[in-house]
């Protein structure tokens, strides 16, 4: 088994980066392009503790080698399956992942997590344990792992740069709407 | 916002993700979360997907995730 680690501070308020989440992979975000359909399942709010549960489908383009693709029959998109929490009271964002296409060679658990850090900035952590499952070489496994790490490492990069993009691009777009909003009510208190 | 990965579903899902967005800034994120106006617009963007996923046979890889994943709901779907 393998771990990817990482964390970082986003100048956006928890409620911002909260809301924007939620079309992360919008066409606003060009760094993850890999990223080609979210779809969601089922949500709902835990009457006993008001948090959202929500389990969403993510669809992927598929990029791996081609020793991999050989090695076991490639597809052209994978899918990743994912369980959102939301606690509106503690303010924790906690997202929970596992691969669905090739869970029978490789399982990959990946917990993210948002909450404030400051009023204004929110704190990111993001984990991930990467297993390769065959049978067979040793070798094999290790470069499946270690292959699959870097891809990882790339992919959040990646996430993190389309992220700011659609940060920033949401915060405009909600000011625009606030000052329209604003102008409107005044025009009709005139 | 992102796409369905059935296209016949993109329309309805554009509808419901509008929905949501402004349910989940407006309401849930300010704790008046007892209204769920985007339910009936979810109904609709779901039985889409539904059929979808049968046909392109993922639901069965689905369920076995959702049975590896219902741990998760014990530690996270409770007050820390």
């Amino acid at each position: 088994m393998k771990v990817f680690a990482s964390d970082c501070t986003f100048d956006y308020s928890w409620e911002e980066v909260s809301t924007a989440n939620w079309r992360k992979y919008c066409p606003w975000n060009q760094s993850s392009t890999h990223v080609i359909a979210v779809d969601t399942l089922s949500r709902g709010v835990d009457a006993s503790t008001g948090i959202l549960r929500a389990e969403r489908l993510i669809t992927c383009q598929q990029s791996a080698p081609k020793w991999i693709n050989a090695l076991i029959g490639g597809k052209d998109t994978s899918h990743v399956y994912e369980i959102s929490y939301v606690d509106p009271e503690s303010k924790k964002v906690t997202m929970c992942s596992t691969n669905l296409t090739w869970a029978n060679l490789l399982s990959v658990r990946e917990t993210v997590t948002y909450q404030p850090h400051t009023s204004l900035q929110t704190k990111f952590t993001q984990d991930a344990q990467i297993t390769a499952l065959c049978g067979g070489w040793q070798k094999v496994k290790n470069s499946i792992e270690d292959f699959t790490v870097e891809r990882f490492g790339q992919n959040a990069k990646r996430g993190r740069e389309g992220f700011e993009a659609v940060l920033e691009m949401s915060r405009r777009v909600f000011g625009e709407q606030r000052e329209r909003q604003q102008h409107d009510s005044m025009k009709m208190a005139a | 916002m992102s796409a369905s990965l059935a296209p016949e579903c993109n329309e309805v899902k554009e509808r419901y993700d509008s929905c949501f967005l402004k349910w989940y800034s407006e309401k849930f994120l300010r704790g008046n979360a007892s209204t769920d106006e985007c339910e009936p617009l979810f109904k609709e963007y779901r039985s889409c997907l539904s059929r979808a996923l049968k046909d392109k046979g993922i639901e069965n890889m689905l369920e076995e995730a959702r049975q590896d994943m219902k741990e998760n709901d014990t530690h996270h779907l409770r007050r820390s």
